[in-house]
């Protein structure tokens, strides 16, 4: 398992990514709005989406944990 | 310190000069046979000057110092040409106590650090070094404190450059620190206070060398390093690269290579690079290919700070430092590492005269209670000085979408001493964002509206068109013009040309 982080401080403004998704690395899976900016939170390696972390409207830190990704081959 | 057996070795020098040259030559090369590097390391400290340098320049100074006859001084300095140009080099030989600093090796290293200062000629260090030699005891660390000492003198005269070829530790990891760039070798080289035994006797962490002060480390979270490659070859070729932006010293002219026309490609794609939305991301690295000169470019810190970019290019043949905000990182905001990182370049670039070429598309410093606890009203000072100081700079901007309040002061604008800046047709300057503005301007307006959200969207798209289009800045003449993208190069480049007559 492997975690796409937000970078940066700011609102989930929309969730791209559905659980079983199949992603690549730089996949946008969620975007943040800060600072009217519209910031992509991207897939960090290839696999699948294992579970979304947050909501939309939701408050996250940068560092914190948005999705994780099954990493793990042939899963 | 022993400096009786230096002496004796200078009589035997002397003796022979009256043998015939080809008998010094010979005894020469017997006495510095190659000594094989250990470890990782590939070639040996002279190799690593021949390799740095212009193939068969180098003239090595003193070659026979030592602290014990034969034993060499721990350090092979000399001169010799890059490009065709001098340039004094101080490679830490391994092979010798690790390259421990002792006195000996500290002196041979202030004596290159004077050469270099007193005849304007930039100097590369090539660190290999466990640190300060113990038996040498405190003349080890007056050696050091010395070698530090012309570090910052030398600031203001010369480029400096560090290489990390191997494990730099305490005294051998800050004379790196007070040089301009750090160039690191992934996998063998390392910079830190202690390494991995100290640091677990001292507080108990465990980690390992490369976690503490490898090349990841600082050239992604610490920003004490600048470049991170793959060899020591690539990090002597990058050092050639980067002195072929860089005058000799903060009196000579700028190196003007032959110009080179943009790439087409990159230049028809100029004007739809930018999307229309403010608030939807895309790579700086783009204008930048549309503007500068097709070919080598030099990025410093590319995974530091990665919402500003900054790096070395040419226009008309001319080198320049490009500073740019790159929304495709972090929305391409300001916080207090991207404001070390551009103060940093923007202070080296004016301290040689370097063009800075601003491009501005910033939605802000980021605000909250991280970044101040930070220090970023600090760190964002640090860019206001480099910009105002860099006055031997010529100092273009171009504001190629949003600049907003302090952001738009900091990131090179005319209020600081830029000498030209323009603004593409569609970018946006004013003291807040439209968001912002419109909340403050027309607060009871909004309260008592039926459907604020509505009025809010309206008065966002007058206070867009009325407030903050770029003409509003170039008839008040706080921008030269508002210039459609494609006219961009031409700009810069007559700017450039006025270069010839400062």
């Amino acid at each position: 398992m492997i975690d796409a982080k937000a970078e940066i401080v700011g609102n989930v403004w929309k969730i791209l990514a559905r659980e079983g998704d199949q992603v690549g690395p730089g996949d946008p899976l969620v975007i943040l709005e800060t600072m009217k900016m519209e910031i992509p939170v991207v897939a960090p390696a290839h696999g699948h989406v294992a579970s979304v972390l947050v909501s939309e409207g939701q408050i996250v830190q940068e560092g914190d944990p948005v999705v994780e990704i099954d990493d793990t081959l042939g899963a | 310190m022993p400096h009786v057996s230096h002496d004796r070795l200078t009589t035997q020098t002397t003796d022979s000069v009256s043998a015939p040259r080809a008998s010094l030559d010979q005894r020469r090369r017997e006495r510095f046979a190659r000594v094989e590097p250990r470890g990782a390391r590939v070639h040996t400290a002279r190799e690593r000057a021949e390799l740095l340098l212009d193939e068969g320049t180098f003239v090595e100074l003193a070659p026979l110092k030592s602290a014990q006859s034969g034993a060499g001084s721990g350090v092979v300095t000399g001169w010799g040409l890059v490009d065709g140009r001098p340039v004094v080099v101080a490679c830490h030989d391994a092979a010798i106590a690790s390259g421990a600093i002792g006195a000996v090796m500290a002196a041979a290293i202030c004596r290159a650090q004077r050469f270099a200062i007193d005849s304007g000629f930039p100097i590369v260090y090539v660190n290999d070094s466990g640190g300060a030699r113990v038996p040498d005891g405190i003349h080890a660390l007056h050696g050091c404190g010395e070698i530090f000492a012309l570090n910052v003198e030398a600031q203001q005269r010369i480029p400096q450059i560090s290489v990390i070829l191997g494990p730099c530790a305490g005294a051998a990891a800050y004379s790196p620190a007070l040089t301009d760039w750090t160039i690191m070798v992934k996998g063998h080289g390392h910079m830190f206070l202690t390494g991995p035994d100290i640091v677990r006797a001292a507080t108990g962490e465990d980690a390992t060398a490369d976690e503490i002060g490898g090349s990841g480390m600082h050239t992604r979270t610490s920003g004490v390093a600048h470049l991170e490659v793959e060899t020591e070859v690539d990090a002597l070729q990058s050092v050639r690269h980067l002195l072929s932006y860089l005058p000799s010293n903060t009196e000579a002219r700028l190196p003007v290579g032959d110009p080179v026309p943009v790439n087409p490609r990159s230049a028809d794609a100029l004007p739809t690079v930018v999307p229309e939305k403010a608030s939807v991301v895309f790579d700086m690295r783009a204008v930048v290919d549309g503007v500068l000169d097709n070919g080598a470019r030099l990025e410093l810190m590319p995974e530091h700070a990665g919402s500003a970019l900054t790096l070395f290019g040419r226009i008309d043949g001319r080198p320049v430092g490009v500073v740019a905000n790159q929304p495709a990182v972090r929305g391409g905001i300001l916080d207090s590492k991207t404001s070390v990182k551009i103060a940093r370049f923007v202070e080296f670039c004016g301290r040689f005269g370097i063009p800075i070429v601003t491009l501005v598309d910033v939605p802000g410093f980021l605000p909250g209670t991280v970044e101040e606890g930070r220090g970023i009203i600090t760190h964002g000072a640090k860019v206001l000085k480099a910009y105002v100081e860099a006055k031997k700079s010529m100092r273009l901007t171009v504001v190629v979408r949003k600049a907003y309040g302090g952001a738009y002061i900091a990131m090179g604008s005319t209020s600081l001493g830029a000498d030209h800046a323009w603004a593409w047709s569609n970018a946006e300057i004013a003291v807040m964002g439209p968001g912002g503005a419109v909340g403050l301007l027309h607060r009871r307006a909004l309260a008592a509206a039926d459907d604020p959200g509505a009025l809010r969207d309206e008065l966002a798209g007058e206070y867009r068109e009325n407030v903050a289009r770029p003409f509003l800045a170039a008839e008040a003449g706080i921008i030269e013009d508002v210039i459609h993208p494609e006219e961009t190069r031409d700009r810069l480049v007559s700017a450039m040309r006025l270069l010839e007559h400062r």
